[in-house]
């Protein structure tokens, strides 16, 4: 029973962790219908810049966020202009920018390796915090409950601003039906940046929390990363945001159990949930019909 | 005049029949090659990057040694002759190494097969070199199962067959009465084979052990694993990865609260700088590993340079401090090296009848070169040993066998 609990706890903290790691894939999906085959390598940028911000500045790797979101606005910024309006322009966006992200994402891979080598790079855990937090009796390193703290704030500061502020109900629209938000006199443009640029800060957040949850970070993790966040987000919804908490949780929570009773077969999970999913309900757990256009 | 015409012309073609013939046979005898073409494949990316690029590099080093002196001495031709390393980057997947291991043998047509680093890149060139009748020279691909069957295309030369490597850590154990011992290992060839043997051994001398479950081999998330493992109360826990899997079990077991009194893991002792760097002194502290060479020196040898003068001379040339996979891509050269001064036809199967020949009257710089009918490498075993605090660092100390023993053990470990 203890082990149960354990996995079950244990579950839940990765699955909300994972949650992060998936929302900002599923947020640049909804918003611009492309798939940013790159969002792993994104989210490996995180981790580094974690581990840069402790090795060199002496600082605590957790400044590695702030590090995040100003690497997510030089970084988006260009890139944004430099491709999403002419793969907007073309006759199918979405398989355009799988091929260009997936070039991009080799680009990274190999910036990565000339700049970091292949070794990996780890931080140490106590940055975050050397003891255990318990809860129903059973204890996780701090590092775990603060990452998975970072992860729920985040993910709620991106809630209210989809459904507290004017510019989230404007995302929503163009998520909802692109042509009639440019319709309707919103600025496509301008909230598809935001968005992507939202989307690669969300991506860079989950990174600083890789080194501690993962091990160590080096650059071969982007493209395992991206697998688990596509299926995350094909669990919970594909281009709704808050519905890739729900498929993080299960996630988090079919690892963890398998872990705990049938360990070899662990990483089949995210790939069989997306499976069942596919087949069972293709719009996802929480899903409407979203890619309707 | 029609039949003598027809009588001499029969005369010249058989004389011209015998004259391809005799050249098909020894043409390669009779003009050796401008150069040895040694085919490799190494990994700038992926899981294996860091071991593959480490072993390639230090074949390198050799080839740039040799070729200083005028390249290998090829017995087949009497003369030295200098090297060539055609590699190409298989990115850690075996699909690609596949593709390009063919490439090596049929369209490269290289001399000599070298396969890239581990089990797991290993595993694809073992059977395209026996379908190719080409002697593949295997430096650490260990996995059991490439070595069940007599063969003549297949040589391990830098590490013993992984089924091997257990030996003595589980004589360690029975040795120290440990009775409680947990298994957690990755699912390859590399990892299940040892545990597998492990096991065996342990069962042999009346331990079950309480815990044995295999997992993915891209594993990164030990925490859970770790809870559910300590549920059995082990006193030994022994956890068969690669590189990757020993950092982040070593990591959480160090942020995981909990404490076991022996713990094993392989990699300390082969890349011994990069998990220092990546779990630090106090978590590898009294952990116990199997220590390869330079971390255990072999002065003696009757093949390249011993241990202390290749790490001297490897770090002069490339600035680096050798790790055992450096060692044992150079290692892999020394052998390619004695077998071409050895064979006495430039053939694979020549090749391999060197390498047997050479097995059990070879020392080199990881210890005594001796492989079986199989193909694998059963010299060259791995002691055991704990690394135990020295200052602010880490010293290795033999614990097992007694015969190798440089210190003592501790045991239980101390608390962190």
């Amino acid at each position: 029973m203890a082990l149960l609990e354990y996995a079950i706890i244990g579950g839940i903290l990765y699955g909300i962790f994972f949650s992060l790691v998936g929302v900002g894939l599923n947020l640049i999906f909804g918003v611009l219908r492309m798939i940013n085959l790159a969002h792993g390598q994104f989210i490996v940028l995180g981790g580094f810049g974690a581990w840069i911000v402790y090795q060199y500045l002496k600082l605590n790797p957790a400044f590695g966020i702030v590090l995040s979101i100003i690497g997510a606005i030089i970084i988006g910024y260009p890139l944004y202009w430099a491709v999403v309006p002419r793969l907007q322009k073309s006759a199918d966006p979405e398989m355009l920018s799988f091929i260009l992200f997936f070039g991009l994402a080799q680009m990274i891979d190999a910036a990565m390796i000339l700049g970091f080598g292949v070794s990996q790079r780890s931080v140490p855990t106590e940055t975050l915090g050397a003891g255990n937090i318990g809860l129903l009796g059973q204890t996780f390193p701090d590092s775990w409950w603060v990452a998975a703290a970072v992860a729920v704030l985040a993910i709620l500061g991106l809630y209210l601003f989809l459904t507290r502020t004017r510019l989230g109900f404007a995302t929503r629209a163009v998520t909802a039906n692109r042509a009639e938000a440019l319709a309707s006199g919103i600025e496509v443009d301008r909230i598809s940046l935001l968005s992507f640029v939202i989307g690669l800060a969300l991506a860079g957040v989950a990174g600083v929390f890789i080194p501690f949850l993962l091990g160590s970070v080096s650059p071969s993790l982007g493209d395992g990363l991206t697998t688990t966040s596509f299926a995350i987000i094909i669990i919970g919804s594909l281009g709704r945001p808050i519905g890739t908490v729900v498929g993080g949780l299960v996630f988090g929570l079919g690892t963890m159990l398998m872990e705990t009773y049938l360990p070899s077969w662990s990483d089949l999970v995210p790939y069989a949930l997306l499976v069942i999913i596919v087949l069972v309900r293709p719009s996802g757990l929480l899903g409407r019909a979203v890619r309707q256009t | 005049m029609r039949s003598l015409i027809r009588g001499r012309m029969a005369w010249v073609l058989a004389a011209v029949a015998a004259i391809l013939v005799a050249s098909l046979g020894t043409g390669r005898a009779a003009s050796p090659p401008s150069e040895i073409n040694i085919g490799t494949l190494y990994a700038s990316t992926g899981p294996f990057a860091v071991s593959s690029e480490s072993e390639y590099r230090g074949l390198q080093f050799w080839a740039e040694g040799v070729n200083k002196e005028g390249g290998v001495f090829v017995k087949a031709f009497d003369k030295k002759i200098p090297v060539k390393i055609t590699a190409f980057d298989d990115q850690s997947s075996t699909s690609t190494a596949t593709t390009l291991y063919n490439q090596l043998i049929t369209q490269n047509k290289v001399d000599i097969l070298v396969a890239d680093f581990g089990s797991v890149l290993t595993s694809v060139a073992v059977p395209l070199a026996a379908e190719h009748h080409m002697l593949l020279i295997d430096p650490t691909g260990s996995g059991a199962n490439f070595f069940t069957q007599k063969t003549d295309y297949l040589a391990e030369v830098s590490l013993p067959a992984s089924s091997v490597w257990p030996v003595p850590l589980a004589l360690f154990l029975l040795d120290h009465k440990i009775q409680r011992v947990a298994v957690i290992f990755g699912s390859n060839d590399f990892d299940a084979s040892q545990a597998e043997t492990l096991k065996a051994l342990l069962e042999k001398g009346k331990v079950s052990p309480v815990y044995f479950h295999a997992v993915p081999t891209t594993e990164s998330n030990y925490q859970v694993l770790l809870h559910t493992l300590a549920a059995s109360h082990p006193d030994a826990v022994i956890e068969f990865g690669y590189a990757g899997n020993d950092i982040s079990f070593l990591r959480a077991l160090a942020s995981s609260g909990l404490h076991f009194d022996m713990v094993f893991t392989v990699f300390p002792g082969q890349l011994f700088d990069l998990l220092i760097k990546n779990v630090g002194v106090k978590t590898l502290s009294y952990t116990l590993t199997y220590p390869t060479a330079p971390l255990v020196t072999y002065e003696k040898v009757t093949n390249g340079l011993n241990t202390a003068d290749f790490v001297a001379a490897f770090k002069k040339a490339t600035g680096r401090d050798a790790n055992f996979l450096d060692v044992a891509g150079y290692n892999a050269g020394v052998i390619i090296e004695k077998m071409l001064g050895t064979a006495t036809e430039f053939s694979q199967l020549a090749f391999h009848s060197a390498l047997m020949e050479m097995s059990g009257n070879t020392t080199t710089l990881v210890g005594d070169f001796k492989i079986n009918e199989n193909g694998a490498q059963v010299g060259e075993l791995l002691p055991v040993a704990q690394l135990q605090p020295e200052g602010r660092g880490l010293k290795i100390v033999v614990v097992y066998p007694s015969d190798k023993a440089t210190g003592k053990l501790v045991n239980p470990a101390p608390r962190r």
